[in-house]
């Protein structure tokens, strides 16, 4: 099998069709022509991605335009025009969960990419041999499985066992600083108005390491004598830093900020466990894709969660449209 | 004002030195070259002159004042660097005006300094664009404009034509000469290429393992080098050199009488000789030294040939003007070196006349 397999990759580096039609002929029950031997063998993606990818994708679509009962099978659907989007639009959970989502996404985002230049900065000029190490666990959150991470946090912000509110306790103690903190225990998980810091401190830190990689990555790329210019220049390590190392991350950040808008505005598991798939109390954590989940399959509507979908889609799209419109490089410049 | 001088300056990383004690003066006005083979210390020199490499030992001196830990910006040295170094999301304006934005310098007045410069050197249609739009000679003129607008009283080039192609060199060579010529400002330039530093440099420098092996007129180097170090650096080709083990071969003989009749012959006995090709004749076969042409290469002006002559290891390069045609490989000629020309040389590799 080895052999036949290296014997086949041998053929189709050769752009040899024909050895490898004989070769597949010898192993498979059907006898194959060297035409047919490219579209046999790409097949197993494209039936994947067909399956997986393209049919969900336009069922969604054609859901959104629907009402249907899915227990009564594929028959129960009516096409009802565009009264889903019509629905969501009109509805209040929708909007708020946007609202939601949006708040976590700037909450949490903006903060990673403030963070993250910096810190990579840091690690790219001080640390020398630590780096690597450094690095290793500023990424450790981002592979690590995000139910753990939940169950962690959970334990972190429980209201009077947690570390952070012991913490808070101590810190407390200290007079000036003290008297910003709050005396009693917070309640991070239960009430409304905590839930949303307490999530997008969650995915802030998740999410930097790998930002922190990113810029660091581009970082590695300015070449030296850019700074070495700069300083003859004149210019100090503040201006070396808004001039030069800046604007050379600029495509990176452009990257890195996309991820973040897409990854934001689909903010999903994080809240999701953390408030054990319901939103929280008031809906303050519940994200839009959490909305829609429920909407699908808590309510049962599915062609309204898909509609809702589609305009998630819409609002994603239009920006990151903008997101490269603010941080695409200058003209020529690239 | 633009005096740069160099005193015990050295250089080390770690436990390695790298720059092992330089004394030098480089005089306002005056173009410099540091010459030297890769790996000799010219650039750690130069970077130390500009600020952006540490002096570990010596004292470097900007007219008369001691500058070792100033700032790089605060010297007056403005640097060409070999990769132009160009910042790339600045347009060739922006580029240019850096420093003077740096320095305060309002936006008129930073327009108007960068279109004077840019005037000298013929870019003023670029000054919009940016660096990757330029071909890579306009980078250069970029380069050093933006050298120029800073009014240094001392540049420093560090290779800053070994990314051209051949003819675009010597046009950048001429027009830097020119440059120079016209801004009377002090050049220190690095290279390795020995025609640069022959053509441009009022006086070379030329580096030898962190040290210089000699420091003078580009001739004056060419013809009375300090040492067999310096005589096989400048000359292409080489030098042609024999050792005293050859000492009873025709060849050392019949040099030795060329070198007795240097007016400057000294009485000490040499233990090498050396005679530039182009000083090596072709005779008829009877008269001068027998010896075998290897390989002819003709270049159209000139021919060299390689020779080997029996007895002597190594093959000996001639240069000849004439008769470019006619010497091919296995050919049997007679060779001597013109009266005067052969330099002597001690057992340290000193010249001795
Ligand atoms: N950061 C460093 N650490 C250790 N050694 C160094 C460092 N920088 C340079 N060197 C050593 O210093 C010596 C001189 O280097 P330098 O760059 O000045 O040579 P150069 O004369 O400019 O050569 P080239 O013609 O190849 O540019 C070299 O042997 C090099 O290995
Ligand atoms: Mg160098």
């Amino acid at each position: 099998m080895r052999q036949t397999a290296a014997a086949l990759l041998q053929a189709l580096a050769r752009r040899d069709l024909a050895a490898a039609s004989r070769i597949l002929t010898d192993v498979l029950p059907v006898r194959l022509s060297p035409a047919t031997v490219p579209y046999v063998l790409i097949s197993p993606f494209v039936l994947l991605f067909l399956v997986f990818s393209l049919f969900p994708l336009v069922f969604s679509l054609y859901l959104a335009f629907h009402v249907w009962e899915p227990t009564d099978g594929l028959a129960a659907m009516t096409y009802v025009g565009i009264d889903n989007f019509r629905f969501a639009l009109g509805d209040d959970w929708f909007w708020k969960s946007l609202g939601n989502t949006v708040w976590m996404a700037l909450a949490s985002g903006v903060p990673q990419h403030l963070v993250a230049i910096p810190l990579a900065c840091f690690l790219n000029s001080g640390l020398g041999r630590g780096r690597d190490l450094a690095v290793g666990v500023f990424f450790l959150p981002y592979i690590t499985s995000t139910v753990a991470i939940a169950i962690l946090f959970s334990s972190l912000f429980s209201t009077d066992y947690g570390l952070i509110n012991l913490a808070l306790a101590h810190l407390h103690g200290i007079p000036l600083l003290g008297t910003l903190l709050p005396a009693q225990p917070v309640d991070w998980m239960g009430r409304p108005e905590n839930i949303k810091p307490a999530i997008s401190l969650i995915v802030f830190w998740r999410y930097l390491g790998f930002n922190v990689v990113l810029y660091l990555a581009a970082l590695q790329t300015i070449p030296g004598d850019l700074y070495e210019a700069a300083r003859m220049d004149g210019a100090g390590w503040f201006r070396q830093f808004w001039f030069i190392t800046l604007p050379s991350l600029r495509p990176m950040l452009f990257f890195a900020v996309t991820l973040s808008v897409i990854g934001g505005l689909q903010l999903f598991e994080e809240p999701f466990i953390l408030t054990g798939g319901k939103g929280g109390s008031d809906q303050a954590g519940m994200s839009t894709a959490i909305y829609l989940y429920r909407t699908a399959f808590d309510f049962n509507d599915f062609g309204a969660a898909s509609a809702m979908s589609w305009l998630l889609f819409f609002l994603v799209a239009g920006l990151t449209y903008a997101t490269n419109r603010a941080f695409r490089p200058r003209a020529g410049s690239q | 004002m633009g005096q740069v001088t160099l005193r015990g300056i050295g250089k080390r990383y770690g436990s390695t030195e790298v720059i092992r004690g330089i004394d030098l003066e480089v005089q306002d006005g005056e173009f410099m070259v540091f010459v030297g083979p890769s790996g000799c210390g010219k650039s750690t020199t130069l970077r130390m002159i500009a600020g952006l490499e540490s002096i570990t030992a010596g004292e470097l001196l900007i007219d008369g004042k001691v500058v070792n830990t100033l700032h790089p910006a605060a010297r007056g040295t403005a640097m060409v660097f070999q990769s132009y170094a160009l910042y790339p999301h600045m347009t060739v304006a922006e580029n240019m005006g850096f420093a003077l934005r740096m320095a305060g310098i309002g936006a008129a007045e930073r327009a108007r300094q960068v279109g004077r410069a840019a005037e000298i050197l013929r870019i003023t249609e670029l000054l919009a664009r940016f660096p990757r739009e330029l071909s890579g000679g306009q980078r250069q003129r970029v380069a050093i404009g933006r050298a120029i607008v800073r009014k240094p009283s001392v540049f420093l080039f560090d290779e800053p034509l070994s990314n051209l192609d051949a003819a675009l060199r010597v046009d950048m060579r001429i027009e830097l000469t020119r440059l120079h010529a016209d801004l009377g400002t002090t050049m220190i330039y690095v290279t390795h290429d020995q025609v640069e530093a022959m053509t441009m440099g009022d006086r070379i420098a030329i580096f030898h393992e962190g040290r210089l092996a000699q420091v003078g007129a580009p001739l004056d180097l060419y013809h009375r080098p300090a040492n067999t170090f310096v005589a096989g650096f400048l000359g292409a080709p080489r030098i042609n050199l024999i050792d005293c083990p050859s000492a009873h071969h025709a060849l050392w003989q019949q040099w030795l009488q060329c070198q007795a009749d240097r007016p400057s012959a000294g009485r000490a006995a040499p233990s090498r000789l050396g005679v530039r090709p182009e000083h090596l004749q072709v005779v008829p076969v009877g008269s001068g030294v027998p010896a075998t042409v290897v390989m002819a290469e003709h270049l159209g002006d000139c021919s060299i040939l390689h020779v080997q002559v029996a007895g002597i290891a190594g093959l000996f390069n001639l240069k000849s003007v004439r008769d470019s045609g006619t010497f091919a490989a296995g050919t049997l000629i007679g060779i001597a070196a013109d009266a005067a020309s052969v330099l002597a040389f001690d057992a340290d590799g000193r010249r001795l006349a």
